[in-house]
């Protein structure tokens, strides 16, 4: 029988209690959540004359607990109203309710007895069959099944939620020996479907796998930070973004971790392992140091850097490790980044950062050695398989590249060589693989990825592909078309795929023939088409720096043609005569907002932001993205409706620059479409999904649809409303002269303009000319031309 | 001929939009008022009444259907009795009140009920539907300036600082609750009875419960905690939450009937309208509206501010009561004694007859003669007008 979750029981409240119970709330789940009875009042409830009796006391702490984690940034919850499927309650009154869950996860304090009480609890009402899984770091998953019932173990798994559970994509799956596999086989494809993580099967082993490498790799920095005799803003310079990680890199990260919460990962698996590495996990004297003086990071303001301000300018001083004392810093560099800028693909970068001379080099060549040494030795201790590693730590600790995936990238066999010449030694195993004239750890063999898997030397598939697509993959073998700026791939089964790969994703000319070229395959020989792409954003917009050129020369004429010309791209999209969808996920600004809005259908990853934010650069949407606003207007009124109040929404969304924080928020804000546009958790899905959805709309008989005229405007009636707001909104100061001026023109477009009647009835294009008009004349005010190049230049928005 | 008010009530004034009227209509509270008001003059007949007059700012939703008709229907037992809405925004309620104290004088009415009603927890500041005239608003757009900014725009002019601004809001909130605490307001408050269903915890429920004290005022208040507050209408504004009036629900009204009447009846007047003058200002400063009504009913009166015993000026935001303070020279001493609307509340189309009542019941309190309740009023005009007590 299929397994079906329902109602999720979350037992305790902390931050990563309160933060599941959002994400399953997230999923459209009914969710409890549950804390311990506070022993005493506080103040205000004394005040209030409540008793311990009282509900509003009895579940304070999780009431707390919740509201405190609903309001923290970023936030837990897709959309706040989705925090209405979260019922509270507390262990005393309300554990009875799980009888009727179908899963019951326990956050509670770290400790195992207090663990083995709670399950003791559990197993007095829940019901058989029901999953039982324990969110933990640490603790071993075997103890805390003993003097349990059979069913209940058989039920039982540890599961690993990352800190945030929203936003950190690793969901780590530890059984115990007695764990049915039928549980963690469903865990795995839950996980992986409904919550959108990746799932990694680990094994029973101090701190796991994503912890134990991850910690490895700081704590590894953190001992030999003096020898190295680099700064703190250097290693950070040097293990950020430029090798693929997030931009706080290293001491920042740790500060904003918390430095006691790292240092007892490290003790417990100090205390816990017997291998060669124990000696990394020791904490060196000016850490105690700092652990002694409660300088732990961001909670404690300040650990590794410490914010000060200096005639009123924030700046940050850094920890010297010698004398102890913050200190500025010079802004760090090195010169092979010379030799890295412009290279955007980071294998290639690894490639170039390995073999540097300087200082920079043997930095990572020391670290990357042992870090190699490292977890070719863990393998098969903390997972038999190597790809486990990686996959841990790109979703847990947000490496681009794992270190297996590193090494392929600067290649095994030569390293294998350097590291012994540097006093480091790979796993036996590494060597067996080489002799056996394996040269890589991965490779893509017919359209599917595949790893060396050490016990049987041999290549196998990493398992979960065949429900998902990869543009990685497909790369390899189904090219059909590509330019500089896009790629168009065959999906199979009649529907191509068209990825832009432009920096930030942004849309150029290059993009919008690579549009034009996808269109006309898909009509001449496929089904559908499917616009998505696998970068960190699906678009960051129209690229601004053509726009200013050509407003610099003052080309007129070329502008408004090439304003057309995006134009008439993203009306193509729905006025084709096949079904086009986009899949977009991160960010959907500007223009890449208006190629979604003008998709026949948008399947949208829950972690989407959208925006018309095209105000910052002193613009008003030009690719059709202000004429569909006029033309949803439309579609949404309904008779006596009042329309001045729908459309002053309408405005505010793009004279605000407003950006959805998750998808449903974007079917809020308008961008998407209820009915018509969908959501789906699951990245890893989300183009498989996407394929699906269009093969259905072909399969169901696709044509172009006929042109609008009937988009009922309101004209006089909103115009109004629109010069007194702008003039309103510069008088407060919340805007600038320049506002003003693009807000009013902005609301005369989505007006439809100086129109005597209102509702008339317009046609897309009549909107589409007035908006481009609008537009080139936008171009032409020098206020906008500044606002371009702040951004071009500075990566600033300039609000003049 | 003279008109006299021979008695007056008003509601408790209720925070919007979560007070104690968040669900009440403003033609119940009314209607209460109305009644209560008439069960002081048993002897007189419903149907010699010859109008309901009330007050409105925004005169639709649920303050539509015309108001003033509908409260004639509601309070009177009959058909017979008119009844009319009158609309000049802050200063209705004592637009109300004069036209009342004109008719009669004019001969052409014997007895009105006059007043004003407003619930801001129903109907928003402006109303539902919004269309200014697209030629004003491109050529004059500041003719329709949001009364926020306007308070801006009289502190940016007079200098105004935001210590002051904060200093005069806390004082009012003294005085406010100084007075309700001596209950200066228990006699001219009618209490009205409160019914609510709604939805909690799964279930519908119910309660009732009696208003009969003036929600606004905070306990606690001080210049530091209304320092804290942040601007609420500019992003560089000195106008916030703490010095700018309250919104608020509430009615109050007045009894007004000639000479005739007085002696038929043997009632004993209060109180009559002297004078009431309304004038235009600037729209984008219109705080300052009473600079310019106030001299002019005095003048039209042939009085002087000094024969003023007790003044009660709207405080719609603390920055135009300091500048017309300081422009007009008003002695503070006598300048809303009880706390004005940033403490109490102002319930727009109801404010000028609910100070009416106000200032009646202090005059009388205080053995003095003269009134005058005074206000500005949203689009560029000042109201003011001058009660004798008899």
């Amino acid at each position: 029988m299929t397994r079906r979750i329902n109602k999720v029981a979350v037992l305790g409240s902390g931050v990563m209690g309160s933060g599941i119970a959002c994400h399953f709330a997230n999923i459209g789940l009914e969710v409890l959540l549950v804390d311990i009875v506070p022993r005493e009042l506080n103040d205000m409830e004394k005040k209030k004359g409540l008793t311990l009796n009282d509900k509003s006391v009895r579940n304070r702490i999780v009431n707390d607990a919740l509201t405190a984690a609903l309001k923290s940034k970023p936030s837990p919850i897709y959309k706040q109203s989705f925090a209405s499927r979260i019922t509270t309650g507390n262990f005393d009154d309300d554990l009875p309710k799980i009888k009727d869950f179908d899963w019951v996860i326990e956050v509670v304090v770290e400790r195992l007895d207090i663990k083995q009480a709670v399950f003791e609890n559990v197993e007095k009402f829940r019901k058989k069959g029901s999953l039982i899984t324990t969110n933990t770091s640490g603790i071993s998953i075997e103890a805390m099944t003993e003097g349990r019932s059979e069913d209940f173990q058989k039920h039982f798994c540890g599961t690993h939620f990352f800190n945030p559970p929203r936003y950190l994509q690793l969901f780590e799956i530890i059984p115990s020996t007695k764990t049915a596999p039928e549980v963690i086989n469903f865990l795995g494809e839950y996980a992986g479907k409904f919550l959108g993580k990746t799932t990694v099967h680990a094994k029973d082993t101090p701190a796991f796998i994503a912890n134990r490498v991850g910690t490895f790799s700081i704590m590894e920095l953190f001992n030999n930070v003096k020898e190295l005799g680099l700064t703190i803003p250097e290693i950070d310079k040097l293990t950020g973004p430029v090798i693929g990680r997030a931009k706080s890199a290293t001491f920042r990260t740790a500060d904003v971790v918390g430095l006691d919460t790292l240092v007892h990962v490290a003790d417990n698996i100090r205390e816990t392992t017997k291998d060669e590495s124990k000696d990394v996990f020791k904490i060196p004297d000016y850490l105690q140091k700092m652990l002694d003086n409660k300088w732990l990071g961001s909670k404690t303001q300040q650990g590794f850097f410490k914010k000060v301000v200096e005639d009123g300018k924030k700046k940050f001083l850094t920890l010297d490790f010698n004398t102890m004392e913050y200190v500025e810093t010079p802004r760090p560099n090195f010169p092979v980044f010379e030799k890295t800028k412009g290279i955007d693909d980071l294998r290639e970068r690894m490639r170039i950062l390995m073999a540097d001379k300087g200082k920079a080099g043997d930095f990572y060549r020391a670290s990357f050695y042992s870090l190699f040494q490292f977890v070719s030795n863990r393998i098969p201790e903390i997972s038999d398989e190597l790809y486990k590693v990686d996959d841990g730590l790109n979703a847990g600790f947000g490496w681009k590249l794992g270190p297996f995936q590193t090494w392929d990238a600067i290649g095994v066999e030569s390293t294998v060589k350097a590291m012994e010449s540097a006093g480091k030694k790979a796993a036996n195993w590494v060597y067996d693989m080489l002799k056996a004239g394996a040269t890589s750890f991965y490779k893509v063999e017919n359209g599917k990825k595949m790893f060396y898997n050490v016990p049987t030397k041999s290549y196998l598939e990493i398992p979960g592909q065949d429900e998902i697509l990869s543009l990685e993959v497909l790369r390899e073998t189904n090219i059909i078309w590509k330019n500089t700026d896009t790629t168009i791939v065959d999906l199979g089964d009649g529907v191509l795929n068209i990825e832009f790969h432009t920096k930030m994703n942004t849309i150029g000319a290059g993009v919008l023939e690579g549009l034009n070229k996808a269109i006309d395959l898909a009509e001449a020989d496929y089904k559908a088409l499917v616009i998505s792409n696998d970068g960190e954003h699906f678009s960051a917009g129209a690229n601004v720096g053509m726009i200013f050129m050509l407003a610099v020369e003052q080309e007129w004429e070329e502008l408004n043609f090439a304003v057309q010309m995006f134009q008439k791209t993203t009306m193509r999209l729905r006025y084709s005569s096949i079904p086009v969808i986009a899949a977009p996920h991160g960010m959907a600004l500007g223009g890449g907002c208006e190629v979604c809005l003008h998709s026949d259908k948008v399947i949208a990853h829950a972690e989407t932001y959208m925006g018309l934010v095209e105000f910052g650069v002193g613009l008003i949407p030009g690719g059709g993205g202000t004429k569909e606003f006029a033309l949803r207007l439309s579609d949404e009124l309904k008779d006596g409706d009042i329309r001045t109040n729908a459309f002053t929404n309408r405005f505010l969304t793009i004279g605000q620059a407003k950006v959805s924080t998750s998808a449903y928020e974007a079917f809020d804000l308008g961008f998407l479409r209820h009915g018509v546009d969908e959501v789906i958790v699951s990245r890893a899905h989300q183009l498989a999904y996407a394929k699906k959805v269009a093969l259905n709309m072909a399969e169901k008989g696709y044509s172009k649809p006929a042109p609008r005229n009937d988009i009922k405007i309101l004209g006089r009636e909103a115009l109004g409303l629109v010069y007194v707001g702008a003039d309103g909104m510069a008088l407060g100061n919340y805007m600038s002269e320049h506002d003003k001026l693009i807000a009013e023109k902005l609301g005369t477009v989505i007006a439809g303009g100086d129109i005597s009647q209102n509702l008339t009835e317009v046609s897309e294009q009549y909107l589409l000319d007035i908006e481009r008009k609008t537009f080139v004349e936008l171009c032409m005010q020098k206020k906008t031309l500044e606002r371009m190049q702040s951004l071009i230049t500075k990566g600033q928005i300039l609000r003049n | 001929m003279n008109a006299y008010i021979v008695g007056g009530y008003r509601s408790a004034i209720g925070k919007a939009p979560r007070g104690a009227f968040r669900f009440t209509r403003p033609d119940d509270i009314a209607a209460v008022v109305i009644k209560h008001l008439l069960n002081d003059f048993p002897q007189i007949e419903k149907t010699r009444i010859d109008e309901v007059v009330v007050g409105n700012a925004f005169p639709e939703a649920e303050s539509g259907f015309n108001m003033g008709r509908m409260l004639s229907l509601m309070s009177m037992g009959n058909v017979e009795v008119p009844g009319s809405t009158v609309n000049r925004y802050c200063a209705s309620g004592i637009e109300s009140i004069a036209i009342a104290s004109a008719k009669i004088s004019a001969g052409i009415a014997d007895i009105i009920v006059a007043g004003g009603a407003e619930s801001m927890s129903m109907i928003s500041m402006g109303g539902w539907r919004q269309v200014p005239n697209p030629e004003i608003a491109m050529n004059n757009p500041r003719w329709y300036l949001s009364m926020g900014l306007t308070s801006e725009m009289v502190a940016r002019e007079y200098k105004i600082s935001r210590e002051e601004l904060d200093i005069f809001g806390a004082k009012s909130v003294d005085k406010a609750l100084a007075a309700i605490e001596a209950g200066k307001f228990k006699d001219e408050i009618v209490p009205i009875t409160v019914k609510e269903n709604y939805f909690d915890d799964g279930k519908v429920k119910s309660r009732e419960y009696i208003m009969d004290t003036d929600e606004g005022p905070r306990k606690g208040t001080t210049v530091e905690s209304l320092s804290r507050l942040r601007p609420a209408f500019a992003a560089d504004g000195t106008s916030t939450a703490g010095n700018s009036s309250q919104m608020s629900d509430g009615a109050g009204f007045v009894l007004v009937v000639s000479e005739k009447i007085l002696k038929e009846y043997n009632l004993t007047p209060i109180a009559r309208l002297v004078d009431y003058q309304v004038a235009g200002v600037e729209p984008y400063k219109m705080g300052v509206g009473p600079m310019a009504a106030i001299p002019k009913v005095l003048k039209h009166a042939g009085m002087k501010l000094n024969d003023m015993d007790l003044i009660e000026l709207n405080e719609a935001f603390a920055t135009q009561s300091l500048a017309v303070i300081k422009e007009l020279g008003i002695n503070t001493d006598i300048l809303n004694v009880n706390g004005g609307a940033i403490a109490l509340g102002h319930p727009l189309g109801a404010t000028g007859a609910k100070l009416t009542v106000q200032i009646l019941n202090e005059l009388k309190k205080r053995n003095k003669k003269y009134g005058m309740v005074t206000m500005c009023i949203g689009t560029g005009q000042g109201a003011a007008g001058i009660y004798e007590l008899l």
